[in-house]
């Protein structure tokens, strides 16, 4: 069919409209200059059924926009196109050979034929070619019962083999490499698609993996023997289209129609990704990334997927009380509750509550209303953050650009910051953006590998005055930029002079601002941080501490800040929580709670995005939800809570701030205004800011769930390795 | 957009059955029943024909023999199942879906077998849209929430060349 343009078919017709229309031909030179009117959409037909795409769209995306899935191995959406497997070649009709869809953009009128019979052939030869050089041990895979290639042989391959080995040379084999404790290699499985090696280059910024030979010789490797070290190493697994690449803790553990699989959200970085637990027989098995565009698109950081083996070990799982000679003895929950009941009584209001780094909204409203009722007043999270009235607008502690946000930014400053490890799928945003966005990123603090180009501005204090003063050259960058954005970490305002340049840059971002978008954020580490605000609590353990508290909540509360030289004599300690870590070590009376894999409960994250985890398996031993136990406690104390079930508790939490509830949602924070407040000290003390989390061995181990995982401390220990590898390399060098 | 096509293909062969129906009206013999009836019989079967719509919600918990602790305990999250992420195919993640809170199971000492003492703990019932799930959830007296919501695809543009781009970030190094 023959299609003339709609101009040129009128033109001929000779009607009015012939005239605009090549007046608009001879204006556009002058449209050009204007911004560029979104192109029309052209339409194809995609087995017979007609789809308008953009221009430029390949076969295979306007194939699935009417859901029709073209089989392919290299292609990833969100990975580079690569067009070395093949197996999306489709016929188009006129064309003399199949195309590959992956990479091929559709042209106007095209007919694609995606189940023809030449379309059928070709997948069959490719398939061919692949099992050719791909060994036969499915039933000795852990990706089967999920690989990719496994379907599609089921599908689109041939019944009958013409693999004959008549020399007897036995099929291609490759040697297995060892690139960490995380990732598993079977290397003879592998089909070439580099998804892996386009992740690593692309997402993760390491360029470590690559292809080397030709051919029948082709493999992927790292070259010379090291490991494949990046926070975001598991993410291969998950592309690895069959068992080339698989989860090395999780070898051999289970097949996949024996699992269940739970959504739930994942706690232990303030990114709050979306995880899919998987469980079989009350054991958390492994945990995958779950898609959401807005938060983790689907990637998943190594500590979130690997320290769940984290959540088997130093467990609580009896409440326990402290006996006169100092030990910690197991009892029933009665007899704790009620020797946490006593000290209650005796502390006469002079209660306090810490809440710590994993701890749930939930637990922190039950524990908040019970402190509250018991005369108490000083409810304080574990991570400190500025000190003054700074915390009351909601938007002057959070990431207000907004995750998903981020990747359309164009400058952006890092002050006291590492988000590569702090929150390593912020990080990836970052990364998208400088690749795909021209974004330039410079940072105040010390220079750390980003795993992108960025401009290290120093790391004195007094540089963040003259950024936000405009003097600076990287000041010009912000201000010409279309979409600005400060990005704060939460460890630099703890500093006494946080207050002073938490205001310093939410006044400097007023003047950045632009419609629709607050330049002002703050990157927690810690999944509590946000929610603990939302709900009321203050930031700081001193606050606590100045009170002379009678009896001290800590809930979660295992950084190890506190001690108990810091605390009064006679003061109860009550630790609430899962793990035996450094709470319950000083505590007087531990009472077990659940995992986040065991509870139904909410969470907020960095940008202030309320989500709720779903309980996989249930808590073990005599270990409860942690909301149940305080309000068991309260009923034992005699001011019980308004709340039997999970229902009316989060009705409570509608009450105190709406947007908790409103799950997966993203309630832009009200007053943006956060300069609004007045500070009363707004000199910056100069002096060197400083990360906690500068190398890739200080990400593994940061709260009690990763800190009891052996998976992380095999990670720890191979980072040492491969460093004292290669400084022995430099000697040898030297020498 | 498959799922629209899906909920489509769901709903032709009705579609097909009033057309097949609306035809043989057009051409009806003459009923002789209908012709020789009393006006009382006539009004009779006129009471009968058709549907009969109950103005109250339905709730089935009563008689459909699920035990009251079942119905009044449960909370059922209706969900669009999400994508393995080991895999890339999507053909089963366009339908709404049932899951009844998790409950706890253990590995059974004569097998190691899972077991469960959950009856609905593997009812896994798949709906087309999100409003048949909450009408089937209303029905059976289960207090329910919904998780997620369809979301649009973001729309990308793939391009084989940027690899190979002489002045972008995108150029490719590793290969």
């Amino acid at each position: 069919m023959i299609r003339a343009p709609l101009v040129k078919a009128l033109g001929a017709l000779g009607s009015p409209t012939h005239q605009i229309a090549s007046r608009a031909v001879r204006t556009s030179a002058v449209v050009a200059q204007t911004p560029a009117k979104a192109p029309e959409k052209i339409e194809v037909f995609v087995d017979d059924i007609p789809v308008k795409v953009l221009p430029g769209t390949t076969v295979l995306q306007a194939a699935a926009e009417i859901g029709v899935e073209i089989p392919r191995f290299c292609y990833h959406e969100r990975l580079a196109v690569a067009g070395n497997c093949r197996m999306c070649l489709v016929e188009v009709e006129k064309s003399p050979k199949p195309v590959a869809a992956c990479a091929m953009p559709v042209m106007k009128g095209w007919r694609i034929k995606t189940n023809s019979d030449l379309t059928r052939k070709a997948r069959e030869g490719v398939m061919e070619f692949l099992l050719m050089n791909h060994p036969l041990d499915c039933p000795i895979c852990d990706q089967g019962g999920e690989c990719d290639l496994q379907d599609q042989a089921m599908a689109f391959g041939s019944d009958r083999s013409r693999f004959t080995d008549i020399n007897y040379t036995g099929k291609r084999a490759v040697e297995d490499k060892d690139i960490g404790p995380l990732v598993k290699t079977v290397m003879t499985r592998c089909i070439h698609c580099t998804r892996c090696v386009r992740f690593a280059s692309e997402i993760a910024g390491v360029d470590d993996l690559g292809t080397t030979g030709r051919g029948n010789d082709m493999q992927i490797g790292t070259y010379v023997e090291k490991l494949f070290l990046t926070e975001l190493s598991g993410n291969v697994i998950d592309l690895c289209p069959v068992g080339a690449l698989t989860n090395k803790p999780y070898s051999f553990v289970a097949r996949p129609w024996e699992i269940r699989k739970v959504s739930s959200i994942d706690v232990l970085d303030a990114v709050g990704s979306n995880i899919v637990v998987s469980t079989r027989t009350n054991e958390v098995l492994r945990i995958l990334p779950r898609e959401n565009e807005d938060v983790n698109e689907e990637w998943l950081a190594d500590k979130s997927r690997f320290a769940c083996d984290g959540l088997k070990r130093q467990r609580l799982i009896a409440p326990m009380v402290r006996m006169p000679n100092g030990e910690l003895q197991s009892v029933e929950w009665e007899g704790a509750l009620i020797a946490v009941a006593k000290a209650v009584r005796n502390a006469n209001g002079q209660v306090a509550g810490v809440a710590g780094q994993l701890a749930d909204v939930e637990a922190m409203v039950a524990l908040k209303d019970l402190v509250n009722r018991l005369g108490g007043e000083n409810l304080v999270t574990e991570q400190d953050f500025i000190k003054g009235s700074g915390i009351d607008v909601r938007s002057s502690y959070l990431l207000n650009s907004t995750i998903a946000g981020l990747e359309t930014a164009d400058a952006v400053l890092l002050v006291g910051t590492n988000p590569r490890y702090e929150a390593p799928l912020i990080n990836t945003r970052l990364r998208k953006a400088y690749v795909h966005n021209e974004l330039q990123i410079a940072s105040i603090g010390p220079n750390i590998d980003l795993s992108y180009q960025h401009e290290n501005l120093g790391a004195d204090a007094s540089l963040i005055k003259d950024v936000c003063s405009g003097s600076h050259a990287f000041s010009k960058v912000l201000e010409g930029a279309k979409k600005p954005a400060i990005i704060i970490g939460a460890d630099l305002l703890a500093r006494p002079d946080g207050a002073a340049i938490h205001a310093t840059i939410s006044e400097y971002c007023q003047k950045l601002k632009k419609p629709d978008w607050n330049a002002f954020n703050v990157l927690h580490n810690s999944a509590s941080q946000v929610g603990a605000f939302d709900v009321g609590y203050q930031p700081g353990l001193q606050r606590a501490l100045q009170g002379q508290p009678k009896v001290l909540f800590l809930l979660n509360a295992d950084s190890g800040k506190l001690t108990r030289d810091q605390l009064p004599k006679d003061c109860f300690v009550v630790y609430i929580g899962s793990h035996g870590d450094n709470g319950a070590s000083i505590a007087d009376a531990v009472l077990p709670g659940a995992a986040y894999t065991e509870k139904q409960a909410i969470y907020v994250n960095t940008e202030g995005r309320a989500q709720q985890t779903l309980p996989g398996v249930s808590p073990p031993g005599m270990a409860r939800e942690d909301w149940k136990i305080l309000r068991a406690l309260s009923e034992i104390v005699g001011k019980p809570l308004a709340y039997d079930t999970l229902d009316e508790l989060r009705s409570r939490l509608d009450d105190i701030a709406p947007h908790l509830t409103r799950l997966g949602e993203l309630v832009p924070a009200s007053n943006s205004d956060a300069s609004a407040q007045t500070t009363p000290n707004k000199s910056i003390s100069g002096g060197a800011i400083d990360v906690k989390l500068k190398e890739l061995r200080d990400y593994f181990m940061t709260d009690a769930i990763s800190r009891a995982s052996p998976t992380m401390a095999k990670c720890i220990s191979a980072v040492n390795k491969q460093q004292r590898q290669n400084e022995e390399a430099k000697q040898s060098a030297a020498i | 957009m498959s799922l629209i096509r899906q909920v489509l293909c769901r709903a032709t062969p009705t579609m097909q059955f009033t057309a097949r129906w609306a035809s043989s009206q057009d051409i009806a013999p003459i009923d002789l029943d209908k012709a020789l009836a009393r006006p009382e019989d006539v009004e009779q079967r006129n009471k009968l024909s058709g549907k009969i719509t109950v103005p109250v919600a339905v709730n089935l918990s009563p008689i459909s023999g699920v035990p009251e602790e079942h119905v009044k305990e449960r909370r059922v999250r209706i969900h669009i199942p999400p994508k393995n992420a080991m895999q890339s195919g999507t053909d089963n993640i366009n339908t709404w879906q049932i899951d009844f809170d998790n409950r706890e199971r253990w590995e059974n000492p004569l097998m190691g077998w899972a077991s469960t003492g959950d009856p609905l703990s593997n009812m896994n019932v798949q709906f087309g849209s999100k409003e048949e799930a909450i009408t089937y959830c209303e029905r059976n007296g289960w207090r329910y929430y919904v998780d997620g919501e369809l979301k649009e695809k973001k729309e990308r543009v793939k391009n084989y060349g940027v690899n190979f781009a002489w002045n972008k970030r995108t150029r490719v190094s590793t290969k």
